[in-house]
């Protein structure tokens, strides 16, 4: 049991990793909350259905023009709409929600509903971890769970865009002052969030199946681990999923995987009463010194 | 050369900048003193366009109403519309007032995010130019900007702008609260960003005093005017301001 939990728990650690970065990405660059977050994550999941189950392309192919695509929906959505309502908090969520409710709602329209559409696993196999037996899926969700922040990281600190990134995340206007392009480098961030909620779409779908719900659902997880981390805060991501993930997995392992949902909301709602800018948040202390 | 024709910046119906012209030749260094609220940090956001920004950031929250008036001509092209990453790309780079570093980035990173419009080469080069220009920095390359003392930040900052390739650097305040020792070096460092890099600068200072001998040309801004200008010799040599603005010495 003890094992059980150490290792599914981790699994659902990474797996809001994986939900929540693409979100913490975004609005730490762009100071944009992405309500769409969750619409995108299974926009892709059914982009990639589709090229597969009707297109007929292999599934590695669909699986990377749908990536792609999702990178592509970023960089639109943030050219037609969000830059001309970034700086207007409440515009900025209600535009974002709104174009997730397209996403998904027109998707329900469509006919998408129920549980009849399911991606592929990348493996039928299945490993021991601490003699926990692991699907192949699972073990997956783990490694490109911290791979995706690594390779993030990586990027912030040897690639030129990635660099401009790190600068609006810290001072906007500094940035601006050194040639730094705000909106193209919004549009990035937007970009990025978009295909890391698109690659964790694809890892994580094939563990049950295509629902348009899972969108709201996703958007909710995601805004608790930023919430409950400080948000834009990286590590703060990070720590606040390992809390939030073993919690929920409490509640399965316990028998009531329904309180998974309320762990998150509680969170959310205590984290607001009791720390507003988050637990993990530097943010705020090195603003107070400077 | 740059030059601002009659600029006007008006915070809702506040005027900051009344008519303002202002000329910095190439290789020039031209000084803007005034009193605390003057104008001057206005003046190098109009220059540098980070007055578009505002203005834009304003008007979305719903904020006051910035209003603009006048021209920004950079080697004969009007610029005025141009956005601040734009003007930088043009070699208009601004040092801002209170530093503004990266503070949870290194100091070797605040310097490599700032040289992002230049190449490898550059970078490089540029790099080691600053670490010899101010030598203090070579042991804090790797601290985190936001612990650094004020000083220190503030060759930070000057050494992040050069790495932007400035043509013009536009210093807003650099010796704001440094103590002496430390102004010394900063301002130090004018001349050789003036001679050995090729690059103008235009310096602003509420005390004109240490920056005076460094300065070709300069301006006295009151109340967003600029209500005398001339070079360095002309400036000593008048009695009221000598008293006004460089502590009487
Ligand atoms: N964003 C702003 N909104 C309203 N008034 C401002 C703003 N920025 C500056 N001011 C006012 O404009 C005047 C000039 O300010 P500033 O350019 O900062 O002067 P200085 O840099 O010489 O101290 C001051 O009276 C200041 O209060
Ligand atoms: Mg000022």
């Amino acid at each position: 049991m003890f094992y059980d939990i150490l290792v599914y728990g981790f699994i659902q650690s990474a797996a809001l990793i994986l939900m929540a970065f693409g979100f913490s990405l975004v609005y730490g660059v762009s100071r944009l909350p992405n309500f769409a977050h969750g619409a995108i994550y299974v926009f892709t999941g059914f982009i990639a259905w589709a090229l597969f189950n009707t297109v007929g392309l292999p599934y590695w192919l669909s699986v990377l023009l749908s990536i792609l695509a999702s990178g592509g929906i970023g960089v639109l959505i943030y050219y037609v709409i969000l830059r001309r309502v970034r700086g207007m908090e409440v515009s900025e969520v209600i535009a974002t929600y709104a174009i997730g409710l397209v996403f998904l709602e027109g998707l329900r329209y469509a006919g998408f509903r129920g549980g009849t559409y399911t991606l592929p696993v990348a493996s039928d196999g299945v490993s021991f971890i601490f003699d926990v037996p692991v699907d192949h899926q699972r073990v997956l969700l783990m490694i490109l769970g911290f791979a995706m922040v690594a390779l993030i990281w990586l990027l912030t600190k040897y690639t030129r865009m990635g660099r401009a990134l790190k600068g609006m995340a810290q001072d906007e206007r500094a940035a601006m002052m050194l040639g730094i392009d705000s909106d193209a480098t919004a549009a990035v961030a937007v970009a990025l969030g978009s295909m890391l909620a698109g690659v964790a779409a694809l890892i994580i779908f094939p563990l049950g199946s295509l629902v348009v719900e899972e969108g709201y659902k996703v958007l909710i997880y995601a805004i608790a681990v930023c919430v409950v981390g400080g948000l834009g805060s990286w590590a703060g991501t990070v720590i606040a999923a390992f809390v939030l993930g073993y919690s929920q997995y409490m509640t399965v392992a316990y028998g009531k995987p329904h309180f998974q949902m309320v762990v998150m909301l509680l969170a959310i709602i205590a984290t607001l009463i009791v720390r507003p800018s988050g637990f993990f948040g530097k943010q705020k202390q090195l603003e107070e010194r400077v | 050369m740059l030059e601002a024709r009659a600029v006007m910046v008006f915070y809702e119906n506040m005027l900051a900048l009344n008519n303002v012209n202002i000329t910095c030749p190439d290789d020039g260094v031209i000084g803007v003193f005034g009193a605390n609220s003057a104008g001057k940090s206005t003046l190098m956001y109009a220059l540098s366009g980070i007055i578009l920004d505002i203005q834009h950031k304003e008007r979305m929250r719903g904020g006051e109403r910035i209003t603009l008036f006048g021209e920004v001509v950079h080697d004969g092209e009007d610029i005025t519309k141009l956005k601040a990453h734009q003007r930088a790309r043009r070699g208009l780079v601004l040092c801002p007032e209170r530093r503004r570093l990266f503070p949870e980035s290194s100091v070797a990173e605040n310097l490599s995010i700032g040289g992002h419009l230049a190449t490898r080469a550059e970078a490089k080069e540029t790099f080691d130019f600053v670490m010899d220009l101010f030598p203090a920095l070579k042991k804090l390359t790797r601290r985190a900007a936001g612990f650094l003392s004020g000083g220190e930040q503030q060759m930070v900052a000057i050494g992040r702008a050069l790495m932007a390739q400035p043509k013009l650097l536009l210093l807003d305040e650099p010796l704001l609260g440094l103590a002496p020792s430390i102004q010394h070096t900063v301002v130090e460092s004018i001349p050789h960003i003036r001679n050995e890099r090729e690059i103008s600068v235009i310096v602003t200072e509420q005390y004109a005093r240490p920056v005076i001998p460094y300065v070709d040309y300069a301006y006295i801004v009151e109340n967003g005017s600029t209500v005398m200008e001339g070079t360095r010799e002309e400036l000593l040599g008048n009695p009221d301001i000598k008293a006004a603005y460089f502590g009487c010495g």
